[in-house]
């Protein structure tokens, strides 16, 4: 078999294997049996990851049939293969202590690992329902973990709202397959590419593929469920779900847009309306906000924000640069979201589930976290500048690309979508300082004075992803061999470039 | 090249000791105090051995790769100028805070921020790329940010902080948009080729780039109408102050200006709205330096309202002039800024109506600051005499009248001012017991050396002149010589009247009792001016229209599940709307 | 497919997706709730149906349909998981309860 297909293959298949490996664990008293099988599961992946992509570098996109089923290896699907490994990887080793004294350990694995699969699965899909078999089997797999705090009623809440908005979406998007059936005689997406024309069907079609998929990407005003989901799930959980799930929603609505690309028919303003209005929305929700996961949820959303618009640019004007700028983008805000989410929860776990509290981390809170947690105050510092967009940070240099696509385009109201967007970082580095002013106080808070220590392993991710960080600010040329082939198959999937 | 190796190691030298600092950890104040002062002397000395190698071209190249272009860095007159006076003032702020700041907490993220910022001031001059240029623009930002709250236990800190970040990120807005621009129509980020390829860019566009560029030059120099971040700043520690806040990153903004003042000279309106921005910010704050009570922030006043000069100094042509003048008041502006601080360092407020008389108890402060003074004043032969008539005289030959002659006014209540915050420090009675001791070694280290300064910088002036005629391909420069310039500056009629004015400014101070009726009359304008004109209103006024958007829009996230699933189902219906709409047009 | 039956499946699709939202946005059982949804699914599972008809593709349509019900199932399953974890927490099952995470 080939790299390409243990890469699809491993991971699923690890998956129960973990779950049977975390039962035997409990039966034997070794609860945490799970953690070990899930990081070696992960860490296994990486083998025909790294192969498949080398091949990829080699030889170009690369296809796995099994029956009638095609899956492909394209730029694109490298990039979120990537991003999900590397963040699922990280938010394994750094669960391992954060989990470590709840029970369902065994799940917990076992539903990161398939997620990781499902999501390199999605990034490889080539036709219309399979596309759909991989989005639904991200969400099903995302569903336990947001309500993994199975007795806590705010955890029980996210959960609901979660599962039936997206389950809404997912419907809808069905519709959309159907009609597209029904007009074309197949799923296939480029084949329904060659066929689709300016007609009343397929812009209904996209439309559903818009709100279906836009429900799980949190574009307005579908975004509803987000801040309570990304809030209540674990804090690992949060990272994927901000760093990567919302982000694999966004390239299944993209594969799928791609096939309705022969519309002569402006998608790319309407990615560029939502993004508009995902920024807008998530920074001014951001800017009152207490609770600190809550409020890197909804900066999530403005994040989102900012690829539609490159995604946007690329599609509607044909520029290459808003295609790597916004898949740029998804990168380092899986890096940046990656390391916010992941020192936010270091902090709540100090400073409350440690102590069986599962209460939420406020603001107020923070205070004074800097003495106490040097390493995890820097962390979350860095983090939350960079999603603002301050150099020599990894956001800086994302945004920039975006908004030189927009303004690459000789179009004013492209400009004026990048002035806009440029005013809405302004804006976040309203409430993005306030977090770091409160760190860095003397007084600490009485949360800070009876916090626990933070196990070194629950460091290591934080460390790994603030140098990651800074080190894309300044060189952001070293993932341009992810986001060149990524962009370039994206505007080709649309028929551009 | 080794002017490269230089560059590298007048950025790179305050970034590693910004590391190294930090990683010493807040156990070992003393080494931290030592290496910081190391650190940034070195740099210093690689700054002034680049002024001995100055060129006109890339002298390091950084590749980045793809659409970033290359990072480069130019040695040129106005670059390696600038980058002297962010590291030897730089040097000197970091000499000061070891007394200064002696036995505070969080050592290492002070001095690690002060050694970020000037490696990051002086990449910001010496680049030759605009994506660069913007880079270390946004760190400045950063540092000033995080150094305004430093102590984040201050709410006022903080607020000062975020007002800072916020108002000059607001303003950084427009060089991102125009550096954007410049690019999609140049398809390059160098400088240099914007500069030698404006012919390509329509008009409204490169108008869009040069009006783009002032505002951020506004934001960052805090003019009008941006201008109010800066007396917040001033809850920074007072070497902050007088680095940041006075001789460096106030500085940018009119660096930027007189950078690309070749460009957007032609651009239709662009030099009137420049010299207007300055002559408001000149006058306005000088309004306001002369009601303020509290010493750094008549100090702050006083920084706008001569950054104002330099901005009203490109806006009529005077690039040199302008440089010449941001040198001079880099030095005394720092001067009383460290002067101000060892006040405040030893009597514990900054409230000037308690203070007076204080001059008989640290005379070597007072001293110091006098020096200050009157080279703010604009008393021969000081270095602020010189630098100002000469923006005077360029402002009579290429500008208007009506500007001119704002400017004159503005000298001479720039002389009032400045002799009313001297004399209230210094000077007249104890108005309150305030416990007070003279400059500590290193304070007077950096005193005196920036007061010698104050005296002699002036003889520069030749030598800079050729440096810039020398490596700036693209300006017109009018050069010359030390010997010529003061017989041209003595020579002229518009230096006596200067004088004269500053002299009648003196004299209102001197005679302040006898002109009461003068006070009286002009009682509504000082009343608004310590209401800040308006402007802390308009900025209240905004922010809170954006909080109470923010809180307005908060309650549509109700938490019920059927408002969200109608917002699903809502969203639904509008694209349908939209598209079908669209199709049917 | 005759058109007057395939009139009758696209009204009958519509009718379960307007059934389906209407259980969604007005009941307040959460039990309900997920009874709705899978109401909605029925009406995709029938336009799937009747889409692979339409192009002449009937096995397609029906075997897209039989996938759809295995995924759904799990969904329907897990929905009910939270459902019962809901009742035994928070202590009712009114969506309405839920609504602790706002603004």
């Amino acid at each position: 078999m080939t790299a390409f297909a243990w890469l699809i293959i491993l991971p699923l298949a690890a998956s129960p294997l973990v779950y049977l490996t975390g039962q035997w664990g409990i039966r034997r008293g070794h609860p945490g049996a799970a953690r070990w099988a899930g990081l070696i599961a992960l860490l296994a992946v990486w083998v025909p990851f790294i192969r498949a992509a080398g091949n990829f570098a080699a030889d170009g996109a690369a296809t796995l049939t099994a029956g009638t089923q095609t899956l492909a290896l394209d730029g694109v699907s490298l990039l979120l293969a990537a991003l999900a490994l590397g963040l699922g990887t990280l938010v394994a080793l750094y669960s391992a202590a954060y989990m470590a004294a709840d029970d369902g350990q065994d799940k917990y694995y076992a539903m990161l690992v398939l997620l990781v699969g499902v999501m390199i699965g999605l990034g490889c899909a080539t036709d219309l329902f399979n596309l759909w078999l991989w989005f639904e089997g991200m969400a099903i797999s995302t569903y336990l973990l947001v309500a993994f705090y199975r007795t806590q009623p705010a955890s029980l809440e996210a959960g609901v709202k979660y599962l039936v908005q997206s389950a809404v979406g997912s419907v809808f998007v069905l519709f959309g397959i159907a009609l597209v059936l029904a007009q074309t005689g197949t799923l296939t997406l480029a084949e329904i590419a060659a066929q689709a024309t300016l007609t009343p069907g397929y812009l209904a079609a996209g439309a559903l593929f818009v709100i279906g998929f836009g429900v799980k990407v949190a574009a307005a005003p579908m975004h509803t469920w987000l801040p309570d989901a990304h809030a209540q799930a674990p804090s690992g959980i949060s990272a994927m779900l901000s760093g990567v799930v919302i982000e694999a929603g966004l390239i299944a609505l993209l594969r799928a847009l791609s096939a309705l690309a022969g519309l002569a028919l402006p998608w790319g303003v309407l990615l560029m309306a939502f993004g508009a209005l995902n920024m807008f929305v998530g920074n001014l929700m951001a800017l009152r906000q207490q609770q600190v996961k809550r409020l890197l949820a909804f900066s999530s959303l403005s994040h989102i924000g900012y690829m539609l618009i490159g995604l946007g640019v690329a599609v509607y004007a044909g520029e290459a640069a808003g295609a790597e700028g916004g898949l740029f983008h998804m990168l380092t805000h899986g890096l940046m979201k990656g390391l916010a989410f992941l020192a936010a929860g270091a902090l709540l776990w100090a400073l409350h589930l440690a102590r069986g509290d599962h209460g939420a981390l406020t603001i107020d809170d923070l205070r004074g976290a800097a003495r106490r947690y040097p390493l995890i105050a820097l962390a979350l510092s860095t983090a939350v500048l960079a999603l603002g967009g301050l150099p020599p940070l990894a956001g800086f240099m994302s945004k920039w690309q975006i908004f030189q696509a927009g303004a690459a385009a000789h179009e004013t109201a492209l400009l004026l979508v990048v002035i806009f967007a440029g005013l809405n970082s302004v804006l976040s580095l309203a409430y993005y300082a306030p977090l770091v002013n409160a760190m860095y106080r003397r007084e600490p808070s009485e949360a800070v004075l009876a916090g626990a220590p933070v196990p070194a392993s629950m460091r290591l991710p934080l460390i790994i992803l603030l140098l990651a960080v800074v080190i894309v600010g300044f060189w952001p040329g070293l993932l341009a061999g992810l986001t060149g082939p990524a962009g370039a198959a994206l505007l080709a999937a649309f028929g551009g470039g | 090249m080794a002017n490269g190796f230089l560059i590298a190691l007048v950025i790179g030298l305050p970034w590693l000791g910004a590391l190294i600092v930090w990683r010493t950890g807040d156990t070992r104040p003393e080494r931290q105090h030592r290496l910081a002062a190391g650190f940034s002397l070195a740099a210093a000395l690689a700054a002034l051995l680049l002024l001995t190698a100055p060129g006109d071209s890339p002298a390091l190249t950084l590749a980045l790769g793809g659409l970033f272009g290359d990072f480069t860095f130019i040695p040129d007159g106005l670059g390696v100028l600038l980058a002297a006076i962010a590291t030897v003032v730089g040097s000197l702020a970091v000499i000061f805070s070891m007394d200064y700041m002696r036995g505070e907490a969080a050592l290492g993220r002070y001095y690690a921020l002060v050694l970020f910022f000037i490696g990051a001031m002086a990449g910001l001059v010496l680049s030759g790329s605009l994506l660069a240029m913007f880079f270390f623009w946004e760190i400045t930002a950063l540092c000033s940010y995080a150094l305004i709250s430093f102590n984040n236990d201050d709410p006022k800190a903080v607020a000062g902080g975020i007002k800072a970040l916020l108002i000059t990120s607001l303003g950084g807005v427009g060089l991102l948009i125009g550096a954007l621009v410049a690019y999609a129509y140049t398809g390059s980020y160098q400088i240099a080729d914007l500069l030698a390829g404006t012919e390509a860019i329509p008009p409204d566009v490169l108008s869009l780039i040069a009006f783009g560029f002032l505002l951020a030059a506004a934001a960052k120099s805090a003019q009008f109408p941006f201008h109010s971040w800066l007396p917040g700043a001033m809850e920074a520690p007072t070497p902050i102050s007088a680095l940041i806040h006075a001789a460096t990153m106030v500085n940018a903004g009119v660096y930027l200006l007189a950078r690309f003042y070749p460009a957007f000279a032609e651009v239709p309106g662009w030099t009137t709205a420049v010299v207007a921005v300055g002559l408001i910010s000149a006058l306005m704050a000088a309004a306001m330096a002369l009601v303020a009570q509290d010493l750094k922030r008549a100090l702050a006043y006083s920084t706008i309202s001569q950054l104002g000069y330099m901005v009203y100094a490109v806006g009529v042509g005077g690039v040199f002039a302008s440089q010449f003048h941001l040198l001079s008041h880099a030095v005394f502006k720092a001067l009383l800024f460290l002067g101000a601080g060892a006040v405040i360092h030893a009597v514990g407020t900054r409230d000037m109506r308690q203070m007076g008389g204080l001059g008989r108890r640290m005379p070597f402060v007072r001293n110091a600051f006098v020096i200050g003074a009157l080279a703010l004043a604009g008393i021969p032969v000081l270095n602020g005499f010189w630098s100002k008539e000469l923006v005077l005289e360029a402002g009579l030959a290429g500008g208007p009248g009506w500007a001119f002659a704002g400017m004159l006014v503005g000298a001479g209540l720039t002389a009032l001012y400045t002799f009313r915050m001297v004399w209230l420090v210094f000077y007249g009675e104890p108005r309150a017991a305030l416990h007070a001791h003279d400059a500590t070694p290193a304070m007077r280290f950096s005193l005196g050396a920036l007061a010698i300064g104050a005296l002699l910088t002036w003889l520069l002036a030749g030598p800079l002149g050729h440096l810039f005629e020398a490596t700036l391909p693209h300006h017109e420069l009018h050069v010359l010589s030390t010997g010529e310039l003061v017989a041209e500056i003595i020579g002229a009629p518009g230096t006596w009247l200067a004088l004269a004015v500053v002299a009648a400014g003196l004299a209102l101070w001197w005679w302040r009792e006898r002109f009461r009726w003068l006070a009286a009359m002009l009682e509504p304008l000082g009343r608004a001016a310590e209401q800040d004109f308006g402007f802390e209103w308009l900025n209240a006024r905004i922010a809170g229209a954006t909080i109470g958007s923010a809180e307005a829009l908060r309650t549509t996230q109700t938490g019920l599940l059927s408002w969200n699933v109608a917002g699903i189902v809502g969203g639904l219906i509008v694209v349908l709307a939209v598209l079908l709409l669209a199709w049917g047009a | 497919m005759s058109a007057s039956a395939l009139h009758i499946l696209v009204l009958g699709t519509l009718a379960l997706i307007g059934v389906g939202l209407y259980g969604l946005l007005a009941v307040r059982n959460l039990i309900k709730v997920i009874v709705a949804l899978q109401i909605m699914v029925k009406g995709a599972l029938l336009a799937l149906v009747m889409a692979g008809a339409a192009a002449g593709q009937p096995n397609l349509g029906q075997s897209l349909a039989a996938t759809v019900i295995v995924a759904d199932t799990v969904v329907a399953v897990v929905g009910l998981a939270l459902a019962v974890q809901v009742r035994r927490h928070v202590g009712t099952l009114d969506v309405r309860a839920l609504s602790s995470l706002k603004k």
